[in-house]
């Protein structure tokens, strides 16, 4: 029997589920596939509805960790088996190799020399990196990060030389290791769904047609344009913005669910915008929209703004002008009139698709369309965005719920 | 605001699910349909606004919308339909409604509704060559080469039936395109005074969509259907050539004093274009039923009017082609049965016609002429 907890996911449902059973006791293991803890909110630019930055609640949580010798977190790695049964697991985990040790202090001096660069996958391809590297400059832990498939490894070597702490090492390896665990959370959060499957959106082939999370990266100050909002192609301030709501959500095709935050989503993105660009002009186009609870009152303020004009009517069509601009076909259905308009960028609010969707499960549970939905008998819960599309706020709320029933699992046996 | 009094017509929305529009009530009012459909207008535009008018049952709304008609059915709108709403099918349904109730007397429009009434369509014309059988033979199969005017001659029995025929089938057309300009009126789409005449757009019509079939070429979706539509088409044609020159020879040829006889010889250009058009038709036949088997249900369902004109076409196409090879053949105990039923077949596609699918060639066309006159036509025109 084992008296710890796995929690698979070290985004913000993992850490909330993970600190608060080890703040009442608990030894838990945090398991996260990138190099680094936090999850998208780290890739966030701020949140809704408060518009603070991602940064404020994830610091907070990086400290309690630090401070906790009961939470033990392992970067890079993925569950790779599970046996045993409930209260006494056995979890057989895979870690990548990283190329860089603990002596790292962030310097950067590696950057420098480093003559490989890759597309950087936390920026969703806006930016580059090199193949050392660190996701972005809150990233913990702070420690950089060399991309194996990309380094041209010992031939090359730059780095280590000029490495004065002795922290690289190009001849890491792959590790297995096996845990012992009582009970399981699963807080493998979601992924943007994959634009390149909505066809008549563009396929994700028009270069100004970006998606919700790529203009989180465009407008984040830590993002591959520092902060300035400016459209991919050209570099260009943009001052006709479309947002395309449902895009790929709400849709037998694609998501047949709705996400959720994809409406709050963009309606932050409009406040963040204007406030950059007074004299920008911006189309909501959407089915509905979806401020649930007391968000209303944050649609209401949006509503407010006389440049920011809302289009009952679904984007059916985008396509790429000469010049780099988006045309955006759509029936407003108010009017019921069809037109085509043409926008400098447009923005794709695509929904929320389950890490765990089409993914070949190591977990006993019952999944649909991606979503956790059954486990509890067998001591495995799950938390956030795993369960069911939600925001931040209530995803953490429902990782307090699991950490007390993985505790209960743990007490009851 | 002003306020609009919706009176739905609850018994109308439960027969256009029957007739074929059963997942309308599906839609959710997103209007991709009306966007990716590319011969849907500017202002408007179809099939989103009919989805809603389906759904809160506004009859009359419906039934004089000339949009119906310009829908192709090409399917793709359905295809990205994202809640299975199935736009394309719930057209077909108006149309199909359309055709139960443009023409008189409505008692046919109900018999071509449902299967139920297959035995009376298919008893009537059975009925009649049986007793021409009779009155001919003595139902008995004639000895010697055969010839099916030995049991059904043409100058006392198949002319004069399908003369009469075709007398009702365009009479109750007529009646049937008068109702249908008076449709379009009442919706408020009235030609401008500059705009030109209806019989230069019908002519205009003919020639640079229906002979090359444009319209339906644009959809992306469905290409089989495309394909399908113009072989089933032009064989038709082929076919219509080939009656109307024997026609023509048989009766001019009397005045004459020179006729043209049937059966003509194998070697006859006007057998090789019959033929043509036979193979043409089977081809089409087969293209059209592997699109309609393998249609994702999810996304479309064929109506019982799709079935019936196929099944009708199908058996007319195979039955024809019987009588052809079983009389080559020389095996008169099968060759003049199927001829008969040939006769059967034919009758149901013709008498029938405008309560079928098949009177989409003339109120389709009808209202392409017209939207061509008012200058309604798809964003990208």
């Amino acid at each position: 029997m084992s008296n710890s907890i796995l929690i698979v996911g070290g985004g913000f449902s993992g850490l909330t589920a993970a600190l608060e059973a080890a703040e009442v006791g608990y030894e838990v293991f945090i398991v996260e596939k990138e190099p680094y803890l936090g999850g998208r909110v780290s890739q966030l630019n701020k949140y809704f509805p408060k518009l603070c930055p991602p940064t404020c609640g994830l610091e907070i949580n990086f400290q309690r960790i630090k401070k906790n010798p009961k939470v033990k977190f392992f970067t890079l790695s993925e569950v790779t088996k599970i046996s045993g049964s409930p209260g006494n697991y056995e979890v057989t985990l895979k870690i990548r190799p990283r190329f860089v040790n603990n002596n790292c202090t962030a310097c950067g001096k590696c950057v420098e020399v480093c003559p490989v660069e890759r597309e950087s996958d936390f920026d969703f391809g806006l930016g580059k990196t090199k193949a050392i590297y660190l996701s972005h400059p809150m990233a913990m832990p702070q420690r950089y990060v060399i991309d194996g498939d990309v380094c041209s490894g010992t031939s090359c070597g730059k780095c280590l030389s000029v490495c004065e702490y002795k922290a690289i090492n190009l001849e890491d390896q792959e590790k297995e290791i096996v845990l012992n665990v009582g009970s399981i959370v699963i807080a493998t959060g979601w992924k943007p769904y994959d634009i390149t499957k909505l066809t008549n959106l563009g396929a994700g082939q028009i270069k100004n047609a970006i998606t919700n999370m790529q203009m989180e990266r465009l407008a984040a100050a830590n993002g591959p344009t520092g902060g300035k909002i400016l459209r991919p192609s050209d570099n260009k301030e943009p001052k006709k913005i479309a947002f395309v709501q449902c895009a790929g959500s709400r849709d037998q095709n694609h998501l047949n669910y709705c996400s959720y935050i994809c409406c709050m989503a963009s309606l932050k993105q409009c406040i963040y915008i204007r406030e950059q660009y007074p004299d920008a002009e911006i189309v909501i186009y959407y089915i509905d929209l979806r401020a649930p609870g007391r968000y209303e009152k944050f649609l209401k303020k949006v509503q407010e703004d006389e440049k920011i004009k809302m289009v009952k009517g679904k984007v059916a069509k985008l396509e790429e002008d000469g010049e780099g601009n988006v045309i955006v076909t759509a029936e407003d259905i108010i009017e019921g009139v069809k037109k085509e308009e043409v926008y400098d960028l447009v923005v794709l609010a695509t929904g929320m698709q389950p890490s765990l969707d089409g993914v070949e499960g190591v977990f006993d549970v019952e999944v649909k369309e991606g979503f956790v939905v059954s486990g509890e008998e067998k001591g495995i819960f799950a938390a956030g965005c795993a369960k069911m599309p939600l925001d931040v706020m209530t995803s953490a709320e429902t990782a307090t719920g699991a950490a007390l029933k993985a505790i209960q699992n743990l007490v009851r046996r | 605001m002003a306020r609009l009094k919706i009176e739905p017509d609850i018994q109308f929305i439960k027969e256009l699910q029957e007739a074929g529009g059963e997942s309308l009530k599906k839609c959710y009012q997103c209007a991709t349909c009306s966007v990716i459909c590319p011969l849907s207008p500017e202002e408007n535009p179809f099939p989103r606004k009919e989805m809603i008018w389906a759904q809160w049952g506004l009859k009359d709304k419906l039934v004089n919308d000339i949009d119906i008609w310009l829908c192709h059915n090409c399917g793709e709108c359905s295809d990205l339909c994202p809640r299975g709403a199935s736009p394309g099918d719930v057209l077909a349904a108006l149309r199909n409604m359309a055709y139960r109730s443009l023409a008189k007397p409505a008692i046919l429009g109900k018999w071509l509704s449902s299967a139920r009434y297959l035995p009376i369509l298919f008893g009537i014309p059975a009925l009649l060559y049986l007793i021409i059988w009779g009155f001919t033979t003595g139902l008995t199969i004639p000895a010697g080469t055969i010839e099916f005017g030995k049991v059904f001659p043409g100058d006392y029995t198949i002319d004069p039936v399908f003369g009469l025929v075709a007398i009702f089938v365009l009479f109750t057309f007529a009646s049937a395109i008068g109702n249908l300009f008076n449709s379009f009126k009442s919706s408020g789409y009235v030609p401008k005074e500059d705009a030109p005449s209806f019989w230069k757009c019908l002519i205009d019509i003919v020639k640079e969509e229906i002979i090359t079939h444009s319209k339906f070429q644009k959809c992306s979706s469905n290409a089989e259907r495309y394909q399908g539509h113009l072989l089933l088409f032009y064989g038709f044609v082929a076919l219509l050539i080939v009656t109307s020159i024997v026609a023509v020879g048989h009766w001019g040829g009397k005045l004459i004093g020179h006729q043209l006889h049937t059966p003509l010889s194998l070697l006859n250009p006007i057998k090789w274009l019959a033929n043509i058009g036979a193979i043409l038709l089977i081809a089409g036949l087969v293209l059209i039923t592997r699109m309609r088997l393998n249609t994702d249900p999810a996304k479309s369902v064929s109506s019982y009017y799709d079935w019936y004109l196929l099944g009708v076409i199908w058996a007319v196409g195979l039955t024809g082609i019987g009588s052809e090879v079983l009389r080559l053949a020389n095996v008169p105990g099968l060759a003049y049965p199927v001829y008969y039923l040939h006769l059967v077949f034919v009758f149901m596609l013709i008498a029938y016609l405008p309560w079928t699918k098949l009177a989409h060639l003339v109120y389709r066309t009808v209202a392409l002429a017209y939207a061509r006159q008012i200058g309604r036509k798809g964003l990208d025109e």
